[in-house]
C-alpha cells in the first residue's frame, strides 16, 4: 500500500510541478518598434537583429524572473503615424508592459503621447532630439546620445580640424534638423563661420541641387545628418560633383563599413560620429561584452556595417531585462520605477541615467561614449 | 421586414462597445468606419456620377490637415504674416469639411474640361502635389516631423479620449453620410448625375445642366472625405504627408469597386471586408506584403467575373 | 553661369531616361489607350533585375544590363497575354482597374522578395567624375545617357522602317482594316505592350546603379512617364522624346532656383498646367480621349 501511496503522491506532486513550470514558461513579452521598411529600413532592421542576439544571449541563460523574455517586434515602416499604430497594438494587443524604439526621433517623438495615455515605459535606442527627454514625459528611458551631447563631445576637436566655415546637409525631420541646430550652434561658440543650411526629404534620392548650393558656398567642411541610406548617395553625388569639403557624418547611424561597400572610393576622407568602435574593441570600455556580440554577429551571417547600429538593441533589451528583473514583476508601473535604478554594463559603455526635463515630470537620459572615425583607403581608422 | 432587419443592425451596431470587450478590436473598427464614410463618398463621385477620380485621397488629407491646423492654431511668416490662434474642435472640423469641399469644387469644374483618362491623371497629379506641399511647407504642416498632440473633440466640456465615444462619433457620422447620399441619388439632382454618368451627350441634349451636377457631386464627395479625414485627425491624432498617398485612393477604390460602385450598399460591404480582413490575416502571421498581393489579384479577379461588385451579385441570387 | 550649365548637363544627363520611360508609356497609354499603372513596377523591376544579376549572381555589369532589359520586355508580354487578353474591347475604366490590381500585385511581390530595404548596385565606372571646363558630370551617367539614345534610336528604327513597325501603326490607326490587310491583331497588342514595358524596365536597368533599387521607386517615375507622355502629346513618340528631356530641365532648374524639396512636384505642376492650358500637348495627334 506505502509505495502505491509514495508513487501517486509522486505522480501527483510531479504533475503539479510540472503543471507550475509550464504557467511560469509563459514568456515576458517586450514590445519593439522599428523601421523595418521605408527611408531608414536599413538601420531599423539592423537594431532588430541586435535586439534579438540580446533576447537570445538572455534566454540562454536563463531568461527574466525564471521566465523566457519573447521581443514582439512590429514594423513601423519610417511613418509616423504608423509608428503611433505599432505602439496601440503592442500595448493594447499584445499587452506589453515595456517598449523599445522607435528609432527616429520623429517616430518616437509620434509615439510618446500613447506612453502617457497607457503609462507603459519606453527605452528610446537611437533617437537624438533633445525634445524628448524635455517635453516631461517620464515614461522614456533614453540611452543614445542627445544632438547636443554629440555636439559637445565633438566640440574639442573643432580646433584640431581646423574648421573655419561649415554647411549642413539633414534631412527634414527632427533628427536631422535638431542635429543641424545644435551642432551650428557649438560651431558658432567655437567661432566658426555657419555657411548654408540644406535639408532633403527623407526618401528623396537625388542632392545635386543641395550640393550645388553647397559647393558655391566655400566652407571647408560639410555635416550629414541623415540615414545611412542617404549618406551613402550624398557621398556619392558629392563627389560626382566635385564637393571639396570634407564630410562629416553625425547621429552615430552612419554604418561606416556599409559606407565602404556601397560608396566606394566616394567614401575616402569622410569622418563619422559613432557610438561604438568594433575596428578598435580595445577602445570600448566593456571589451569582454563587446566582443561576444561581434562574433555573435557575424556567426549569424548579418553585414558587418550594420554593427555600429545592431548594438543598440542589445544595449536597449538588456537594460529592459535589467530592470524586469529588479522589478520583481512584469509590470509597466514597477519596471518605470526600476529602470531609474538601473547599472548595466553595455556595448556603449557603462548605462545609467540622469534626470532631465521639466522638474516632476523628468525624463532619464544615459551619458553615452561618443567617438570619431575616419575612412581611408577603404578601411575605419582612428581620427 | 428590411425595416426590422435594418433596426436589429442599428442595435447591434450601436452597442458594440459593450459587447466587444477587446480595446484593440475597437480600435479596428473605427479606423474601418472611417474608412468606410470615405468609401461611400468616393462611390458617389465614381459609382454614381461616373466620374473617375483616383485622387480621393486628397480630400481625405485635406480635411485631416485643415482640421488640425485650425485646431492646434498655426503661425507663418511667409508669404504673409498670419497667426492663426487654436480653435475648438467641432468648429476645426466644419473648416476641415469646407476646405475640402473648395478643392472638390475645383476638381469637379476641371474635371468638366478635362475628360476621361486625362482626368484621372490629373485627380492624381493633384492629391500628390498636396502630398508635396505637405512635405516641404514645413512652417505650415511641420513635413515629415508630423502634426503631433492633436486635441480630441469636446462636446459640452466632455473630451472625446476614449475608443467607446469616439466609436460612436463615427458610427454617426457614417450613418447620416449613408442616409444622406441615399436622399441624394433618389431626388432629381441624383438622377441627374446618373444620367450623365450613363450618358452625357444624351443627358446634355435633355437639357440637364452637366457642369452644376458634376460639381455637384464633386463638392459632395469632396466634403464627405473630409469629415472622414477630420475625424481621423481627432481620433489618431497625429497627422503626417503620407496620409495623401496613392496606395489610400486604391484602398478606397478596392473598397467601392468589389463591394459594388453604384450601390449604396457596396462601400459599406466593401469596407468591412478590406478594413478588417487585414486584421485577421495579421493573426494568420500571413506577411503584410501577401496581403496585399491578395488584394490586387483580388481586384482583378472582381473586374473579371463580379464586374458589377459583391452587392449587386448577391442581389441578383 | 557655372551652376546653369551644370543644371543643363544634369539635365541632359537625365532626359534620356525619362524619354525611355515616356516613349515606352506613350505607347501604351497612347497608342493602346490602356491606362498603364504597372508601368513604374517594370522601372523597379529593370532596376531590381541588375541588382539581381550583379550583385547576387555576381554577372558582368554590361552582360547584366541587356539581360535585365530582356526580363523586363518578357514580363511585360506575361501581363498582356495574361490580363489584358481578355480585356479586348473593353472600356478603359476596367482597363484600368485591372492594372491596378496589377500595381498592386507586382509591388508587394517586390518588396516581399527584395524586403524594404535599399538595394545598392555597384557600376564598374570610377567614382571620379568627368571634367570638362567648369562642369563636371559622373561617368555612370555619361554611359546611361549614351545608352538611353540608342535605345530610342533603336525603337525609332522600330517603328519607323521595319514591317513590324508598320503593322503597328497600322493596327492602332485602323483595327479591322489591319486585320483585313492581314495584320495578327492579338500579338501586335502584346509586342507594343511588352515593347513599351521593356523601355521602362531599360530606364530602371540604367538608373538604378546611378541611385538604389526600393520597392516604391516606380510610383515616382510612373508619375513622370504621365507626365511626360501629356507633355509631349498622347501618342506621340517625338513628342514623349522631347517631352522627356523638357521635364528633366525643368526639375532641374526647379530644384536649382526654386527649391529642391519641390523637384518631383514639377512633372505634376506641369501635368496640371497643361492640361489646363494645352491639353493635346505639344506634339498632339488629332485625337484625344474622352
Amino acid at each position: 500500500m506505502k509505495p502505491f501511496v509514495a508513487a501517486a503522491f509522486a505522480a501527483a506532486f510531479s504533475t503539479l510541478v510540472v503543471a507550475g513550470s509550464a504557467l511560469a514558461q509563459e514568456p515576458i513579452r517586450i514590445g519593439v518598434t522599428q523601421p523595418l521598411t521605408g527611408a531608414f529600413a536599413a538601420s531599423g532592421n539592423y537594431v532588430a537583429q541586435g535586439a534579438k542576439i540580446a533576447e537570445d544571449a538572455i534566454n540562454a541563460q536563463g531568461g527574466v524572473l525564471g521566465r523566457k523574455i519573447q521581443l514582439v517586434i512590429e514594423d513601423n515602416k519610417s511613418n509616423p503615424t504608423e509608428a503611433v499604430a505599432t505602439a496601440e497594438k503592442l500595448i493594447s494587443k499584445d499587452k506589453v508592459p515595456v517598449l523599445m524604439g522607435a528609432w527616429s526621433s520623429t517616430l518616437t517623438l509620434a509615439v510618446m503621447p500613447k506612453l502617457m495615455e497607457y503609462q507603459v515605459p519606453m527605452l528610446v535606442e537611437t533617437s537624438s532630439s533633445g525634445k524628448i527627454t524635455t517635453s516631461g514625459n517620464p515614461y522614456i528611458f533614453r540611452i543614445s546620445p542627445t544632438s547636443e551631447m554629440e555636439a559637445r563631445a565633438f566640440a574639442p576637436m573643432v580646433k584640431k580640424f581646423g574648421i573655419k566655415k561649415a554647411d549642413f546637409l539633414a534631412t527634414n525631420n527632427d533628427f536631422g534638423l535638431g542635429a543641424s541646430q545644435e551642432f551650428s550652434q557649438m560651431l558658432k561658440k567655437e567661432g566658426v563661420q555657419v555657411g548654408v543650411m540644406e535639408t532633403m526629404d527623407p526618401k528623396a534620392t537625388d542632392f545635386s541641387a543641395q550640393l550645388a548650393k553647397i559647393k558655391a558656398s566655400g566652407s571647408d567642411t560639410l555635416f550629414v545628418t541623415t540615414a545611412v541610406e542617404q549618406i551613402t548617395l550624398i557621398l556619392k553625388q558629392a563627389k560626382e560633383q566635385q564637393v571639396k569639403a570634407r564630410i562629416i557624418t553625425t547621429g552615430g547611424s552612419n554604418s561606416p563599413d556599409q559606407l565602404i561597400q556601397q560608396a566606394g572610393e566616394a567614401a575616402s576622407g569622410s569622418y563619422h560620429l559613432v557610438f561604438f568602435t568594433p575596428w578598435f574593441p580595445e577602445a570600448v570600455k566593456n571589451a569582454d561584452i563587446a566582443t561576444r556580440f561581434v562574433e555573435e554577429w557575424k556567426k549569424r551571417g548579418h553585414n558587418v556595417g550594420g554593427l555600429t547600429e545592431g548594438f543598440r538593441g542589445w544595449d536597449g533589451v538588456h537594460t529592459i531585462a535589467e530592470a524586469i528583473k529588479q522589478a520583481g514583476k512584469p509590470e509597466p508601473k514597477a519596471i518605470t520605477q526600476a529602470l531609474w535604478n538601473v547599472k548595466v554594463k553595455g556595448i556603449n559603455g557603462d548605462i545609467a541615467f540622469i534626470k532631465q526635463g521639466p522638474a516632476g515630470k523628468e525624463s532619464a537620459q544615459n551619458v553615452p561614449s561618443v567617438y570619431v572615425v575616419k575612412i581611408e583607403n577603404g578601411k575605419v581608422v582612428k581620427n | 421586414m428590411k425595416a426590422a432587419l435594418t433596426l436589429l443592425l442599428l442595435a447591434v451596431l450601436a452597442t458594440l462597445p459593450f459587447w466587444l470587450d477587446n480595446a484593440y478590436l475597437l480600435h479596428v473598427v473605427i479606423i474601418t468606419g472611417i474608412f468606410i464614410i470615405a468609401a461611400m463618398s468616393l462611390n458617389l463621385l465614381l459609382g454614381f456620377a461616373g466620374q473617375l477620380s483616383l485622387g480621393h485621397v486628397a480630400f481625405f488629407g485635406i480635411g485631416a490637415y485643415a482640421s488640425s491646423l485650425a485646431a492646434l492654431g498655426f503661425k507663418l511668416t511667409t508669404p504673409f504674416d498670419v497667426t492663426v490662434a487654436p480653435n475648438p474642435v467641432w468648429l476645426s472640423m466644419l473648416a476641415g469639411m469646407l476646405a475640402a469641399g473648395l478643392a472638390g469644387w475645383f476638381i469637379g469644374r476641371l474635371a468638366f474640361k478635362v475628360r476621361g483618362a486625362y482626368f484621372v491623371i490629373v485627380s492624381i497629379s493633384f492629391a500628390e502635389v498636396m502630398r508635396l506641399v505637405a512635405v516641404n511647407w514645413l512652417e505650415l504642416t511641420q513635413g515629415p516631423m508630423a502634426l503631433n498632440n492633436i486635441p480630441p473633440l469636446e462636446l459640452f466640456g466632455h473630451a472625446f479620449w476614449k475608443k467607446p465615444e469616439n466609436y460612436w462619433l463615427v458610427l454617426a457620422v457614417a450613418v447620416f453620410s449613408y442616409i444622406l447620399i441615399r436622399r441624394l441619388v433618389h431626388s432629381r439632382a441624383g438622377r441627374a448625375m446618373i444620367a450623365l454618368a450613363e450618358n452625357e451627350a444624351l443627358a446634355t441634349s435633355v437639357g440637364i445642366d452637366v457642369t452644376r451636377y458634376l460639381v455637384l457631386a464633386a463638392v459632395v464627395s469632396a466634403a464627405m472625405a473630409g469629415a472622414a479625414g477630420a475625424l481621423y485627425a481627432h481620433y489618431v491624432r497625429i497627422v503626417d504627408p503620407d496620409v495623401f498617398l496613392f496606395v489610400y485612393t486604391v484602398t478606397m477604390v478596392i473598397m467601392v469597386v468589389t463591394g459594388g460602385k453604384g450601390t449604396l450598399a457596396g462601400p459599406v460591404v466593401g469596407g468591412l471586408i478590406f478594413g478588417l480582413l487585414p486584421e485577421g490575416l495579421r493573426a494568420m502571421a500571413i506577411a503584410p506584403e501577401m496581403q496585399w498581393i491578395a488584394y490586387g489579384i483580388l481586384m482583378v479577379l472582381v473586374v473579371y467575373f463580379l464586374p458589377v461588385g459583391i452587392v449587386p451579385a448577391l442581389r441578383r441570387r | 553661369m557655372d551652376q546653369l550649365l551644370q543644371h543643363g548637363l544634369n539635365a541632359l544627363m537625365l532626359g534620356g531616361t525619362y524619354a525611355l520611360l515616356g516613349i515606352g508609356l506613350t505607347l501604351i497609354f497612347g497608342i493602346m489607350k490602356v491606362v498603364n499603372f504597372t508601368h513604374g513596377e517594370l522601372y523597379a523591376f529593370g532596376a531590381y533585375m541588375m541588382y539581381a544579376v550583379v550583385m547576387l549572381l555576381g554577372a558582368n555589369f554590361f552582360v547584366a544590363l541587356p539581360l535585365a532589359i530582356a526580363l523586363g520586355v518578357a514580363l511585360g508580354a506575361a501581363l498582356e497575354l495574361v490580363l489584358l487578353r481578355r480585356l479586348r474591347g473593353a472600356d478603359i475604366d476596367t482597363t484600368m482597374l485591372v492594372m491596378i490590381g496589377a500595381w498592386i500585385a507586382l509591388q508587394n511581390a517586390e518588396q516581399f522578395a527584395w524586403t524594404g530595404v535599399a538595394k545598392s548596385i555597384d557600376s564598374p565606372f570610377p567614382a571620379a567624375p568627368l571634367v570638362i571646363g567648369p562642369v563636371s558630370v559622373a561617368w555612370n551617367r555619361v554611359f546611361v545617357f549614351f545608352v538611353a539614345i540608342a535605345l530610342i534610336a533603336l525603337t525609332y528604327a522600330l517603328i519607323n522602317h521595319t514591317k513590324l513597325g508598320r503593322a503597328m501603326r497600322a493596327t492602332f490607326q485602323d483595327r479591322e482594316t489591319a486585320a483585313l490587310m492581314g495584320v495578327q491583331i492579338g500579338t501586335i497588342h502584346t509586342i507594343t505592350f511588352a515593347l513599351g514595358s521593356g523601355l521602362a524596365a531599360a530606364a530602371g536597368a540604367l538608373l538604378g546603379p546611378v541611385f538604389v533599387a526600393y520597392p516604391s521607386m516606380g510610383d515616382l517615375a510612373a508619375a513622370k512617364a504621365f507626365a511626360i507622355v501629356i507633355l509631349g502629346g498622347l501618342g506621340s513618340v517625338p513628342g514623349a522624346t522631347v517631352g522627356g528631356f523638357i521635364l528633366a530641365l525643368v526639375e532641374e532648374l526647379g530644384a536649382g532656383y526654386i527649391s529642391s524639396g519641390y523637384r518631383d512636384a514639377m512633372g505634376f505642376l506641369l501635368i496640371i498646367v497643361i492640361l489646363l492650358f494645352r491639353p493635346t500637348g505639344l506634339f498632339a495627334r488629332k485625337e484625344r480621349i474622352g
